[in-house]
């Protein structure tokens, strides 16, 4: 028993240290404010941090077949638009003008996975070109990105709070929830998996590697739809650049989580602690009054120093502590690694 | 002997046959002139004024400007199979700087000038070292570089704005013999890259991007010149971000940004290989006048405005999957 936990610590420790990373910047925090560890603060951080946690699905699932959504910033922006242009400040509409939204983020998500899997298109190319397009095409629709409010219903929703818990922390959980079992118990979980680890090989165990590298980007558009309608509801208001700050906080939770960028490695788990990582880190800059400047130049050294980390765990694997290692095996990592399991 | 002539040489049938007819590797490069002039006739015949009215070379030309640079540096990048998302990130925080802290005047003026293309060098030299000594890919270093030089520019110069030395301002604008500044200097970026395309330099990015392997087989020092191919694009992005400053007279913390997205789609439509290996920075030049020629089509028009910036994002789509299919059935 006490073996297997242990075990399970070490298969996943990127994860565990990215958890413990995300203690030690809260007690920085705690150190330096008072306030810092109050019940209302930590609410805010996760809330913060829910929204990163939320478009990292689709980018975790993204990254694990070695690919990246940069779509996400208007695709977000597009949703939460959408929403507040057609509600138009009443709620009774939002039943279904949130799952059209969701329909249309799905459709972007949908055409870059296409052009992803069945054309060879460079996923970054892919998504920054489309990016581009729908960001284009919300100009045109709301005459120059002008904002405009989200309906109230909307905003009581995100701001509550059900069964004594924020509303919007609740669906975080539900949705790493889901996010977990897809990933480690179901067949698209190891499929997806196998697609990052090796293609040719998953395709000679038989996978259905273009249908496979569809998915994430589907996932991920319907994530940043969902994401962006959430975020209409917490900011009050829509505009066209409320997404941009996604571009990075995403790829950088989930790259901080431990998921290899190369694909193959990592778990949604891992961005969630990347996420909480990210909110935890603006917190701090806020208290030493260190703005929007101080955040941008942070993610991108995190961005570095993690994926740099990565890659020498990767080459590394067998400079942990023999104790440590289950069986015989020095080539244990790489042999779990072609299993597709989880890091 | 009773054999037709043509048989009595066949190594020379061999050798002048590809350069005859067009393989569909090669049509990716072609596109850009395709597309350049297909959008020129379309304006001439809607609104020719927006092309030869009086000024309009040389304003047309000064959006070309800095665009070709990005692109000369973003294509020896994309030649090793690189990305370079920086250059975004290098601009804003160049026009940032030039807006606030390097804006002497007279020939004060020409140490700073200096200062900040060797700071874009120096900026590029790094993104090549952590991509050439780290296996991390440069996508991912270069996101984290744009990230980095981003945040340093709204630091530096928080809103739009600052003050431009007029010595710049002056640099950048005017005629030389008649033609407009900005002819002059694509046409130089031009005869940069004919003397470049002759190089050992480019000899082995190309080999570099074609196989690594192969290329570190056969002596090719890679970490060199991969760190030399992202200096000149951090060096040629902060010549563009010197011509951007001077041209709109005020220093834009988040100006570059837009360079990112025109930088690749300029060098996707000039058919450059994204794979790495093959392309021309005279064919991104052409991808760059293409690129900028959608809004002024869509002004011609008479549309939105925003629907440049809608066909922008989709030319690149439509010209990156026509390539990769390309590349697809070339490959086999």
């Amino acid at each position: 028993m006490i073996e297997s936990v242990a075990d399970t610590l070490r298969k996943h420790r990127s994860i565990v240290l990215a958890f413990a990373l995300a203690i030690v910047l809260f007690l920085i925090g705690t150190v330096q404010a008072s306030g810092f560890a109050s019940y209302d603060h930590i609410r805010t951080v996760l809330i913060t941090a829910s929204f990163i946690g939320l478009v990292g699905v689709g980018q975790t699932f993204c990254m694990l077949t070695g690919g990246i959504d940069l779509s996400i910033p208007s695709n977000l922006a597009g949703a939460a638009v959408l929403t507040a242009f057609l509600a138009n400040g009443s709620s009774a509409p939002l039943i279904w003008i949130i799952p059209m939204v969701i329909g249309f983020g799905m459709v972007i998500g949908l055409i870059n996975g296409l052009g992803v899997a069945y054309a060879g298109v460079p996923p970054i190319i892919m998504t920054l070109g489309m990016n581009s397009a729908i960001q284009g095409l919300l100009l045109i629709y709301t005459h120059g990105g002008l904002a405009s409010s989200a309906p109230a219903g909307l905003v009581n929703f995100v701001d509550g709070d059900t069964l004594g818990l924020s509303t919007m922390l609740l669906i975080w959980v539900l949705v790493a929830l889901v996010a977990t079992v897809v990933l480690s118990l179901s067949t698209f979980g190891r499929k997806l998996y196998s697609v990052g680890t090796n293609a040719s090989a998953a395709r000679l165990a038989g996978v259905n590697v273009k249908r496979v590298l569809v998915i994430p980007y589907v996932v991920s558009g319907a994530g940043a739809a969902v994401t962006g309608v959430l975020l209409l509801g917490y900011l009050g208001q829509a505009f066209i650049t409320m997404g941009d700050t996604y571009l990075f906080s995403s790829a950088v939770a989930v790259a901080v989580g431990g998921a290899s960028i190369l694909g193959g490695k990592g778990h949604y788990i891992g961005t969630v602690a990347g996420a909480i990582i990210l909110a935890l880190i603006t917190a701090n800059l806020n208290l030493i009054s260190l703005g929007e400047s101080a955040i941008d130049i942070a993610y991108g050294v995190i961005l570095l120093v993690t994926v740099y980390l990565a890659t020498l765990r990767l080459r590394g694997a067998n400079r942990w502590p023999r104790a440590l290692r289950r069986g015989p095996g020095p080539n244990q990592t790489a042999v779990e690694a072609s299993h597709g399991d989880p890091e | 002997m009773s054999l037709a002539p043509g048989a009595t040489t066949p190594r020379r049938a061999v050798q002048w046959r590809p350069s005859l007819r067009i393989s569909s590797g090669d049509l990716p490069l072609l596109m850009a002139y395709v597309y350049v002039v297909a959008m020129v006739v379309a304006v001439l015949i809607i609104s020719p004024a927006l092309l030869d009215g009086p000024g309009a070379i040389g304003a047309n030309f000064s959006l070309v400007v800095p665009l070709a640079a990005v692109c000369f540096g973003q294509t020896l990048v994309m030649l090793t199979r690189g990305i370079d998302l920086s250059v975004g990130g290098v601009i804003s925080a160049g026009s940032a700087l030039l807006a606030t802290h390097l804006n002497a005047q007279g020939w004060a003026f020409v140490p700073e000038l200096l200062a900040i293309v060797v700071l874009g060098g120096l900026i590029g030299c790094l993104n090549g070292m952590i991509i050439a000594y780290t296996s991390i890919q440069p996508f991912i270093v270069t996101l984290a570089t744009w990230s980095i030089w981003d945040g340093v520019a709204f630091g530096v110069l928080p809103v739009e704005g600052g003050k431009v030395s007029p010595t710049l301002i002056n640099a950048t604008s005017g005629n030389i013999v008649g033609l407009p500044k900005s002819v002059w200097i694509v046409a130089l970026l031009l005869l940069v890259w004919r003397w470049i395309r002759s190089t050992r330099f480019l000899d082995d990015l190309v080999a570099i991007g074609s196989d690594e392997t192969r290329a570190r087989l056969l002596g090719v020092r890679i970490p060199r010149r991969k760190v030399q191919a992202y200096a000149a694009s951090g060096l040629l992005a902060a010549l563009a971000a010197l011509w951007v400053t001077g041209q709109t007279q005020s220093g834009s913390p988040d100006g570059g940004d837009q360079f990112i997205l025109a930088s690749v789609a300029a060098v996707v439509i000039g058919g450059t290989n994204i794979f790495g290996g093959k392309g021309s920075a005279a064919s991104s030049t052409m991808g760059a006048i293409a690129f900028l020629l959608i809004p002024i089509l869509v002004f011609a028009l008479n549309l939105t405005s925003f629907w440049g910036i809608f066909f922008q994002g989709l030319i690149l789509i439509i010209a990156v999957t026509f390539n990769s299919l390309i590349q697809a059935r070339s490959r086999g």
